[in-house]
């Protein structure tokens, strides 16, 4: 069994642990077995945080990844921010051999020094490199098949795209083949490139961006968003709602989380996976629930 | 391309600096800002940028606003005008941190993190927007940006999943003090 840390992040174990039952479920039937982090921070954040000090930021990330060294593995995230900060800090560390210096210095403090000999993966990329889609197929009981997937990238699974290396930022297709792997169809809506707007502090851009992103994905007709980041899931949950509201229209495609996708297609139940939680629920996918054999009457 | 030419005479009418005819075509660079701005990881990158505007196109804060403009604000930051940037009503929080400048840039320019060393800058100053003071806030309290609570772990006892460990605090507290300001490392 491939191992690999796990770096959970904030998002995902306090607001949505639906997310995280998901990917310890579907990570063990993919052959990968988790190894638990201990006294892992926010990555941190990297709109917030980094704003305010960049060296600072780059130091706490550091720290995080040293956690992962002592495991002696490589780590996932399951988040884009999560895969931003870490990618990021682990090249900056690589390349920049002052910078380096200055973290190791600050890393001394608490008996810790940056290595890099535990590389960053988003989990989607994980599945993909070292599992492959044929054997996610070959672990599918309940191919999704018909189901239109609508797909949100998201910027930070594929940007910027000389240190995350992961697919063609213009023209990406591995959530497409990653869905296809489940029986699904892959959408593309015209506006796939766009992002979430979660970071800006604006009001009314990422509003009207967000109105724009989703009335392309109805114009698909698509059942459900797809995406892989839980910050992402949140604007296209209750910011869907909100935008709904605010523009008057009717917006109403479910976001789910891949992993959650995944779960659900390897037969775990739908409502072992938190879906009621959701401001749009993916009543969809009820459709592909296993009659469980009715037991014989034995009166 | 109209909405860039309304950021162009915005630009042009603060405080008079290249404004076209006579002697008023001088425009006094002011190092300082640089200097200040260079100090900030990758805060130097602005200084290669050659105003192509390949930043522009695909730049969803200058899509979607009047006022955003990558190329105008490495202009500025070229000009060293970077005070105008880094005031309280700052419109670099309009960023959304998306890098397709720094996918698109051919000279290496990343406006994203010069963007973001500025934001720098603000922090130094004590300037932020008041919802990104506050997530920095329960960061540096609680490591999280989510903090743990009761009702966090009953939630994930539902699905089965352990109590959120607690972060070791002091170690998080050695890394991001003290202040930048005092040029302490
Ligand atoms: S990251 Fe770059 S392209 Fe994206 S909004 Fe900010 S300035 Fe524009
Ligand atoms: S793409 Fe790069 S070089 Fe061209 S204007 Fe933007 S920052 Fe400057």
């Amino acid at each position: 069994m491939e191992r690999f840390a796990f770096f959970p992040g904030c998002l995902v174990p306090a607001r949505y642990p639906a997310m995280e039952f998901a990917i310890r479920q579907s990570l063990l039937k993919l052959g990968i077995e988790i190894v638990d982090l201990e006294g892992t921070s926010c990555c941190p954040d990297p709109i917030y945080f980094k704003s305010k000090d960049k060296l600072s930021w780059l130091s706490v990330a550091a720290r995080n990844l040293c956690l992962a060294e002592k495991t002696g593995v490589d780590l996932f995230t399951n988040c884009s921010g999560c895969t931003a900060t870490l990618s990021e800090a682990w090249h900056l560390l690589h390349e920049d051999e002052e910078l380096r210096e200055k973290v190791n210095r600050r890393l001394a403090k608490i008996g810790m020094e940056w290595k890099g000999t535990s590389k960053v993966r988003h989990i989607a990329t994980l599945v993909r490199d070292f599992v492959g889609y044929e054997k996610i197929s070959e672990t599918v009981v309940r191919p999704l098949d018909g189901l239109q997937v609508a797909i949100h990238y998201g910027c930070h699974l594929l940007k910027p795209s000389n240190i995350m290396k992961v697919d063609d930022p213009n023209d990406p297709s591995m959530m497409e083949d990653l869905v296809r792997a489940l029986g699904a169809d892959p959408v593309r809506h015209r506006k796939w490139y766009l992002c979430c707007g979660k970071a800006c502090t604006d009001e009314d851009l990422p509003s009207n961006m967000m109105r724009d992103l989703l009335t392309t994905v109805r114009d698909e007709q698509a059942e459900l968003l797809c995406l892989i980041c839980p910050t992402c899931f949140g604007q296209f949950d209750h910011g869907q709602m909100r935008i709904a509201k605010l523009f008057e229209e009717d917006f109403s495609t479910p976001p789910v989380y891949y992993f959650q996708l995944l779960a659900l297609a390897q037969g775990e139940p739908y409502e072992n996976l938190g879906f009621e939680r959701q401001r749009f629920k993916p009543e969809c996918l009820k459709r592909f629930e296993i009659q469980e054999p009715v037991e014989e009457a034995t009166s | 391309m109209a909405a860039e030419k309304g950021r162009a005479a915005k630009g042009g009418a603060a405080k008079g600096t290249a404004s076209k005819g006579g002697k008023a075509d001088i425009v006094h660079v002011d190092f300082a800002f640089k200097r200040e701005l260079a100090e900030k990881i990758e805060g130097n990158l602005a200084s290669f940028c050659y105003q192509c505007g390949a930043c522009v196109g695909d730049c969803p804060a200058a899509t979607y606003t009047d006022d955003f403009n990558p190329r105008m604000i490495m202009l500025k930051v070229l000009y060293g005008l970077g005070e105008e940037l880094i005031g309280s009503e700052s419109l670099l929080w309009e960023c959304t941190n998306c890098y397709n400048c720094a996918e698109r840039c051919p000279q290496d320019v990343k406006p994203v993190e010069v963007i973001i060393s500025m934001k720098n800058m603000m922090a130094d100053r004590g300037i932020y927007p008041e919802g990104v003071e506050k997530v920095i806030n329960t960061f540096e309290t609680t490591g999280r940006t989510v903090p743990m609570s009761s009702a966090v772990d009953k939630q994930r006892a539902r699905f089965g999943l352990p109590p959120l460990p607690p972060v070791p605090m002091e170690e998080i507290q050695a890394l991001i003090g003290p202040a930048p300001a005092t040029g302490e490392e």
